[in-house]
């Protein structure tokens, strides 16, 4: 039986997936609320985008599917897109912060 | 669940004719603009000419090129036919410059670069009428979007019905007529589509969240009442509609400067970089030629009036359309050329992929061309206005040049 993957496994591969427009991956910019992992290491991870009319939205969905795929024995990958919370700037890391003249 | 997949994202090939043919119309433009004095008044038909060529020749094409590729985003689903945006491009550009001809030199070629610009706009507004047909998701930008073509309709007939009155002698008051023209194409149509696609762009741009939106909701709301309001005072020859008319859309560009505060204030992106540069001049702009607006239409000298429009015009329409283009064209290009590479190499920022000295040399002579020559047009100084008309068309031999490099940008 494959181990069992973490959430922090799951957070940490779509670390690699990078906003173009802004520079950040998009767990430090707050954007992945939750990743559900089922006992046969099916994943659903949960996030939002930083606004309704990204044009990115269906490639970024697609980079977050694909770097989860990426996890050895990982499952089926699923990924929704939420708009509640509406994401806002505090769900971002404080380098994001920082570098955005946030903080 | 909205999505916009890349087969809603129209080709690259199709978008880029309209910002390089767009941003040479703006170069030919700005570089004829010391033609003018600073006393010229806009019933000359120099002056028309001239307006013919900024306006369909820069904004239009920058405008209809950039709803191509925001169509999708705003309205949440993909195009009728974008197909049809290759026919618009030719004939918007043959139309433009057979006009512009009939205005200085040929009378007789208004009404066919007038039927040109009129199947272009037709075609663009034939697509975006069977787009909106399919969206299901009702917001206040899609109602923007679709007063705003009702407007730009009635705009281009009432436009083609003086270009035939001038060329094939139509009997058309063109007294009466013309300034009906200007507030359906500049009122209803242009500063419309720029209220509603700002109040995507501007958030999206800036990460501003939780604003109060109930000042763009009544803004958008008055705007199209004093449309309407001009209309009607022009149909029935009414001076009093048409004062009460202005006032209301100056009421309503008030409101939108609210609404751009309550925006600027929840940013969280603090960068000043060229398009946030770009944002305060054009803004500044309108707030600058709101109040000479209000003198105008109380009866002040015509230099006060064209000192408004000059603010409105060279000041917020030109400073958001080409702040814009130095994040429209990058995505484009990234999204053609460094999309697909995602995950399998290393690709740039969009931030990296604009020419950041050469945008700085656009803003700073742009931005100082703009308000030399509004205060030579403002003081009736024809030093002033050509000295600033110099430094425009030197801030536009950059933006062509940014331009140029960004749609190179990785092309090897």
């Amino acid at each position: 039986m494959a181990e069992k993957i973490t959430k922090e496994q799951v957070f940490d591969a779509i670390r690699k997936v990078i906003d173009p427009e802004v520079g950040f991956n998009l767990v430090e910019m707050g954007l992945i609320y939750d990743a559900i992992i089922d006992d046969d290491n099916n994943v659903k991870v949960v996030m939002t985008l930083s606004t309704r009319g990204c044009p990115l939205h269906q490639m970024l969905t697609q980079w977050v599917k694909d770097a989860v795929k990426e996890i050895p024995g990982v499952g089926e990958v699923e990924v929704e897109v939420v708009w509640e919370p509406a994401w806002n700037i505090s769900m971002a890391d404080d380098n994001v912060k920082k570098a955005l003249g946030a903080l | 669940m909205f999505n916009v997949s890349r087969e809603f994202a129209p080709p690259f090939s199709l978008i880029a004719p309209f910002f390089v043919i767009g941003s040479i119309f703006y170069l030919i433009a700005t570089l004829l603009l010391p033609m003018f004095g600073a006393d010229t008044s806009h019933f000359d038909i120099s002056v028309v000419g001239w307006a013919h060529l900024f306006l369909l020749g820069f904004v239009m094409m920058v405008i209809f090129g950039a709803m191509a590729q925001l169509v999708p985003v705003v309205l949440e689903v993909g195009h009728f036919s974008v197909d049809f945006y290759y026919l618009i491009w030719p004939l918007l550009t043959i139309g433009t410059i057979l006009m512009v001809i009939g205005f200085w030199l040929a009378p007789g070629l208004l009404p066919y670069g007038g039927m040109m610009v009129l199947i272009a706009m037709l075609t663009f507004l034939a697509d975006t009428i069977m787009t909106l047909r399919k969206v299901e998701h009702i917001s206040l930008t899609v109602k923007t979007v679709a007063v705003t073509n009702g407007f730009l309709l009635l705009g281009i007939l009432v436009g083609f019905a003086m270009a035939l009155g001038i060329g094939a002698g139509v009997g058309v008051d063109i007294n009466k007529w013309l300034n009906a023209h200007i507030v359906l194409v500049l009122g209803g149509y242009v500063t419309l589509t720029i209220m509603g696609m700002s109040l995507i762009l501007l958030p999206m741009f800036g990460l501003s969240h939780g604003f109060d939106e109930r000042p763009i909701n009544l803004s958008f709301k008055v705007m199209v009442g004093g449309v309407l309001a001009y209309l009607a005072g022009a149909a029935i020859d009414s001076q009093v509609v048409r004062f009460l008319a202005m006032l209301t859309m100056l009421g309503a560009m008030s409101l939108y400067l609210w609404q751009i505060w309550l925006i600027y204030e929840t940013r969280a992106r603090k960068e000043n970089d060229i398009w946030f540069r770009s944002m305060v001049v054009g803004y500044g702009s309108l707030a600058f030629s709101l109040p000479l607006g209000l003198l105008a239409a109380l009866g002040a000298p015509e230099n006060i009036g064209m000192t408004a429009v000059w603010f409105l015009v060279m000041g917020f329409f030109t400073f958001l359309i080409n702040g814009h283009l130095y994040k429209i064209i990058p995505f484009l290009v990234w999204f053609e050329r460094y999309s697909p590479l995602v995950g399998k190499q290393k690709v740039p920022m969009l931030a990296d992929m604009y020419p950041k000295k050469m945008a700085d040399y656009q803003f700073w002579f742009s931005a100082a061309g703009v308000v030399i020559a509004g205060i030579g047009l403002l003081f009736q100084s024809d030093t002033m206005f050509k000295a600033g008309a110099a430094f425009m068309a030197m801030g536009a031999v950059f933006l062509v040049t940014s331009v140029n490099w960004m749609m190179k940008f990785g092309k090897e």
